[in-house]
C-alpha cells in the first residue's frame, strides 16, 4: 500500500491504540518520520489521548446512590421506638469487636476465678456497698496472710533440705587440709578426743528434738514424725 | 456466572441488598459518562437516576448472553443522553459548564500534590469544554474509548454500529478534540 498523509489521518487512532497491523505500523512510523505535518498531529493527538487516560473518573455526588434507591426500592423503613436503641448492636458483630468481646470476657473470667468469686452464689446482700467493702478487705487479709504462710513453709522447708543434706563426702586422693591433720583423732585415745570435740553423729543430728525446736507449730505432727525418723 | 449477572439474578428474585449492591458499584461509571456527555453536574445526576430506574424496570429484559452487564448499562445509558440531547436540543446552552467541578484525582498519583491536582482539574474542566464543541456522536464514543476505557467491539456494542463506524468516530473525535483545545489555546503537555 502506498501509504500517505490521508491514510495516516484516518488510521491515526488504530496507530495510538496499538490496533494497526505490523506491516500497516510499519509503514505508518515511516511515513510519519518523513512528514512534520503528520508527525505534528500524531504527537498532539497522542498527548491528548494519553492525558485523558491519566485522568480518574469523577467522583459521585454522596446522595446519588440513596437517591436512587429510594426512586426504585423505596426509601427504607427508620427504625422506630426501643428498636432504634440497638441498631447499633449488628454493627458490633464483626470479627475485631467479637474478638476484642471474647478476651474481655475470658479476663473477667480469670479475674472473678482468682478472687474466688462464685457468680452463682451471689445474694442481693453481697451487692450492698459496706458488703462488698468488707468483702473485699477480708480478701485482702485472706490473701496475705496465705502468702505469708506460704513464705514461712518455703523457709522451713528450705531449713530442714539443708539439714538433711549430707555433707560432701571428701575425694579419696585429694590431700587433706593442714588443720584436718592436726584435728583427726587419734584411734588409740578416742575417749580423750571425744570429750573435747564430739563427733558428729548423723543419726543423732537427725534427732526428733531439733526438729521439735525448729517448727513447733508450723508443720504438723505427721510431717514432723516422717521427717525425724531415722534412715534405715 | 460473572458477579454482575449472580446480582441481577438475586435481584429479580427480590433481594433488596443485591440491587443496592449492584447500584454502588456502577453508579460512578453511569455518572461519569452522563456528567461527561452533558458537562453540567446536576443533568448528570438526574439522568444517572434515571438511568437506573430504567434499568431497574427492564432488568428481567438483561440476558447474559447478549454481553456484559457493564455494557448493556452503558449502552442504557447512552440511549438516555440520546434522548436528552434531542429533549434539550433548541434550550441547550453549551458555555453552562462552569458550575462547581467535582474533584478529581489521577490514576497514579503517586505525588497528589495541591499543584497537580489543580492540574488535573484544570485540564478536565478544558477537556469539559472541549468535548461540548464536538457533535454528540463523536463526543460519546471519545468519552466510551477514552474516559471509560471500553474496547472497540464493546463500544460497538454500545453504539450499535459497525466497526468501521466506530473507528471513525473515535479518530476523527480525537482529532477534532485536539483541534478545538487547541483553538482554545490548551496545549497538552
Amino acid at each position: 500500500m502506498d501509504w500517505n498523509c490521508k491514510i495516516s489521518d484516518e488510521r491515526l487512532s488504530e496507530y495510538l491504540d496499538g490496533k494497526l497491523p505490523a506491516a500497516d505500523a510499519s509503514a505508518f512510523a515511516t511515513h510519519t518520520a518523513g512528514c512534520a505535518d503528520c508527525a505534528q498531529l500524531v504527537a498532539r493527538v497522542g498527548r491528548l489521548v494519553g492525558q485523558m487516560h491519566e485522568l480518574a473518573e469523577i467522583e459521585e455526588p454522596p446522595q446519588l446512590i440513596q437517591n436512587i434507591l429510594d426512586a426504585t426500592i423505596g426509601p427504607r423503613t427508620q427504625k422506630e421506638g426501643w428498636k432504634n436503641w440497638f441498631s447499633w448492636v449488628p454493627k458490633l458483630w464483626q470479627p475485631r469487636f467479637a474478638m476484642g468481646i471474647v478476651t474481655v470476657a475470658a479476663s473477667l473470667t480469670i479475674v472473678i476465678h482468682s478472687t474466688g468469686i462464685t457468680p452463682g452464689k451471689i445474694k442481693r446482700a453481697d451487692l450492698n456497698p459496706a458488703s462488698l467493702v468488707r468483702s473485699a478487705n477480708r480478701q485482702l487479709h485472706l490473701t496475705y496472710a496465705r502468702s505469708a504462710k506460704f513464705v514461712n513453709d518455703l523457709r522451713v522447708v528450705y531449713e530442714i533440705q539443708s539439714r538433711l543434706q549430707p555433707a560432701p563426702e571428701p575425694s579419696p586422693n585429694s590431700a587433706p587440709a593442714p588443720e584436718e591433720k592436726q584435728s583427726r583423732p587419734d584411734p588409740s585415745t578416742p575417749q580423750q578426743k571425744s570429750d573435747k570435740n564430739p563427733p558428729r553423729d548423723r543419726t543423732q543430728v537427725h534427732g526428733g528434738s531439733m526438729f521439735a525446736v525448729l517448727m513447733p507449730a508450723t508443720l504438723p505432727a505427721s510431717t514432723i514424725a516422717t521427717l525425724t525418723r531415722s534412715p534405715q | 456466572m460473572e458477579p454482575d449477572a449472580q446480582l441481577v439474578q438475586q435481584c429479580l428474585r427480590g433481594e433488596g441488598p443485591a440491587w443496592e449492591e449492584l447500584v454502588r458499584r456502577h453508579a460512578k461509571r453511569v455518572y461519569n459518562i452522563c456528567y461527561r456527555f452533558t458537562g453540567n453536574a446536576t443533568d448528570a445526576q438526574d439522568l444517572s437516576q434515571e438511568v437506573f430506574l430504567r434499568i431497574y424496570r427492564t432488568l428481567a429484559s438483561y440476558r447474559p448472553a447478549y454481553g456484559a452487564f457493564p455494557t448493556w448499562l452503558t449502552s442504557v445509558t447512552r440511549n438516555l443522553l440520546v434522548d436528552h440531547y434531542r429533549r434539550t436540543r433548541h434550550d441547550r446552552v453549551t458555555d453552562s459548564i462552569d458550575d462547581a467541578m467535582p474533584v478529581l484525582e489521577e490514576k497514579h498519583s503517586q505525588a497528589r500534590t495541591p499543584d497537580r491536582l489543580a492540574e488535573a482539574s484544570e485540564l478536565s474542566a478544558q477537556l469539559q469544554r472541549g468535548l461540548a464543541r464536538l457533535s454528540p456522536e463523536l463526543r460519546e464514543a471519545v468519552i466510551l474509548r477514552d474516559l471509560q476505557g471500553l474496547e472497540y467491539n464493546e463500544i460497538q456494542s454500545v453504539l450499535e454500529v459497525p466497526e468501521g463506524t466506530v473507528k471513525s468516530r473515535i479518530n476523527r473525535g480525537r482529532i477534532e478534540l485536539a483541534r478545538v483545545l487547541e483553538e482554545m489555546g490548551v496545549r497538552p503537555s
